[in-house]
């Protein structure tokens, strides 16, 4: 930027060093985004602090990220309205009988949740409650069912829909009806390696296990399931297809979980109901303020070009298009120890950008690698969401729990690892069912 | 100073109820605009996108200012276990700093509020400054919760508190 008054240099080292200092000291990440902003736009003779407030408006101003509340709705009034005890039950035929047949479970139904609600926090949230005292009851140890059910709510950001691919397309303009086909194959892929996860655990340590649901058993279970599964094949249907945008996707579900709740299961109640929207509204404001003020930091980070002159320094290394996926890997996963994966988006996806496309990556594939990766940080310390939702509810601490979750995240960094280095792992679904989304 | 809290507790609980409010009528605007696009039952109205990411906005300000009362904003804990008195000590430094971007959004927002008085919006055409006002009311509630913070952590602090 000519004219400006600040080096580039400088102006980085401001933004960065005044927010990892006050995230230090333990003030709240969203207000620690906005602070940071603040030295500079003091300094700066052009800017004031009417851009503070311009650029957060901004960052709200947007028909896309209304998507959020309306996911967390859905996955609320599941849990109001009796549909996931439903899927519960349907989870417990098809897996129970598994060795660990409880966190089989556990895992099973964060696949089936991952296909209705895009939000993880709200999925560790409700399994932590439906399962962390049940596992307690039958003799599991505590940090691994903290840590199992934390690790399976990350699905939900992997498998469509998913609340990061819509921030994703959003401010990078990839299309949302392509990620999320893209989504599919590693999800599934990452349930399963959980699924053989808690498999060696249960044979090492003796978990117990259900009798086998007996096949009339599963097919009542699928059946009083059947309308709650049909969710996820309206919102992506209707998104693949062009139907709908993806928050009136997200709409969709809200009405079609309002209406199963009230009409086919009859369990909808004034008081559940209010718990709901009120739960919605105080988690959905609580992470999207963090995007206006993130988006004013990411403002501030183009304004003086900062990441163009970080990338130079990258280019000069010729990674080649593996090389550049590992990297951008790496990033977001030290990124997301700190930070919530979607002002992480806003900020180091938009840095990124412009090296994978030198790279060659496909922009669906550099998306999911950062999704994936982006997911571990739901659970990595210190600022791992899910982890720390779990470890509220069971009553422990963080601490207590990590040697199992990093246990568990092993298998899940060698699907990551799949996802970089073969690119048609995601590819593959979008190329066959609909490929103008991959022009 | 028991008014002072009573006071404190009613408008948090009538903030609760706004955001309650806002959440359910977010979804009639959207919920609309699916309709009138596949029935002929409603007609297609240009300002259901508009209506609905103001209220949007309005519900993710408000939902902020309760996160601050109820201390919901995320933090990264980066501390050992300390004392009741230290983690006092560390909690001040940290209200300070959202008084300090309380008065910044009551200062910068009352700006942006007086520029937008003589302007409506595009599609609805609602007067901007309903929406605007936003900020500086965020910035005001903000002072009143976290005042009320500063002040328990003060006390226990100093060594003046059970």
């Amino acid at each position: 930027m000519t004219g400006a008054a600040l080096a580039p240099s400088l102006a980085g080292l401001i933004l960065f060093g005044t927010f990892f200092g006050l995230l230090f000291l333990r003030v709240p990440v969203a207000f620690a985004l906005g602070l940071a902003c603040l030295p500079i736009l003091i300094i700066e003779p052009r800017l004031d602090s009417m851009a503070l407030v311009q650029e957060t408006f901004n960052g709200y101003n947007s028909f896309i990220l209304l998507a959020v509340p309306f996911y967390l709705l859905a996955a609320n009034l599941m849990n109001v309205g009796g549909i996931t005890d439903r899927l519960v039950r349907l989870s417990r035929a098809l897996v129970g009988h598994f060795p660990g047949g409880l966190a089989q479970i556990n895992v099973v139904l964060s696949i089936f949740f991952a296909g209705i609600s895009g939000s993880s926090t709200a999925d560790a949230a409700s399994q932590s409650k439906i399962f962390i005292e049940a596992q307690r009851k039958e003799g599991y140890d505590d940090s691994f069912s903290v840590a199992i059910t934390a690790v399976s709510a990350v699905l939900a950001v992997i498998v469509p829909p998913s609340i990061l691919m819509i921030v994703w397309g959003g401010v990078l303009t990839v299309s949302i009806g392509g990620l999320f086909l893209a989504g599919v194959i590693p999800g599934l892929a990452i349930g399963l390696v959980q699924m053989a996860t808690v498999h060696a655990y249960a044979k090492a340590r003796g978990y117990p296990t259900y009798p086998r649901a007996s096949l009339v058993e599963v097919v009542k279970s699928l059946a009083v399931s059947a309308p709650a599964l049909m969710t996820p094949v309206i919102i992506i249907g209707g998104k693949v297809f062009g139907w709908f945008t993806p928050t009136e996707a997200a709409c969709i579900a809200v009405l079609y979980a309002v209406a199963l709740a009230a009409f086919v299961h009859r369990e909808l109640r004034w008081g559940g109901l209010r718990h709901a929207l009120l739960d919605t509204g105080r988690f959905a404001a609580v992470t999207l303020f963090c995007v206006g003020t993130a988006s004013v930091f990411g403002w501030l980070l183009a304004y003086y070009q900062i990441p163009k002159a970080i990338l130079e320094g990258v280019l000069g290394w010729h990674m080649g298009a593996i090389g550049t996926g590992f990297f951008i890997a790496l990033c977001f996963l030290v990124v997301g120890c700190f930070l919530d994966a979607i002002p992480a988006i806003i900020i180091v996806g938009t840095i990124l950008d412009p090296l994978a496309k030198l790279a060659g990556l496909h922009p669906i594939h550099f998306a999911m690698i950062a999704i994936v990766a982006l997911a571990f940080g739901l659970v990595t310390p210190p600022y791992g969401l899910c982890l720390l939702i779990s470890c509220s509810v069971a009553g422990i601490r963080m601490i207590d729990a990590l040697k199992d979750t990093f246990i568990m995240l092993l298998p899940m960094f060698a699907v990551l690892v799949v996802v970089i280095v073969w690119p048609d792992f995601v590819l593959i679904l979008p190329k066959l069912i609909s490929p103008e989304f991959l022009k | 100073m028991n008014a002072w809290r009573r006071f404190t507790r009613a408008y948090a609980a009538l903030l609760n109820w706004l955001l309650v409010a806002s959440v359910a009528i977010l979804v009639l605007p959207v919920s609309m605009q699916i309709f009138s696009r596949f029935t002929r039952l409603i007609p297609h109205y240009i300002w259901t996108e508009e209506m609905a990411r103001f209220l949007f906005i309005w519900m993710i300000m408000i939902g902020a200012m309760v996160g601050v009362r109820e201390g919901a904003h995320f933090e990264v804990d980066l501390w050992p276990r300390m004392s009741a008195r230290a983690q006092a000590i560390v909690r001040l430094f940290a209200s300070l700093a959202i008084l300090v971007f309380a008065l910044v959004f009551v200062w910068a927002g009352t700006e942006f509020t007086r520029f937008a008085l003589n302007r409506i919006s595009e599609l609805a055409e609602l007067p901007l400054w309903v929406i605007h006002v936003a900020w500086p009311v965020t910035g005001v509630t903000w002072i009143v919760f976290i005042g009320e913070k500063l002040w328990d952590d003060l006390r226990i602090a100093l060594g003046r508190a059970p």
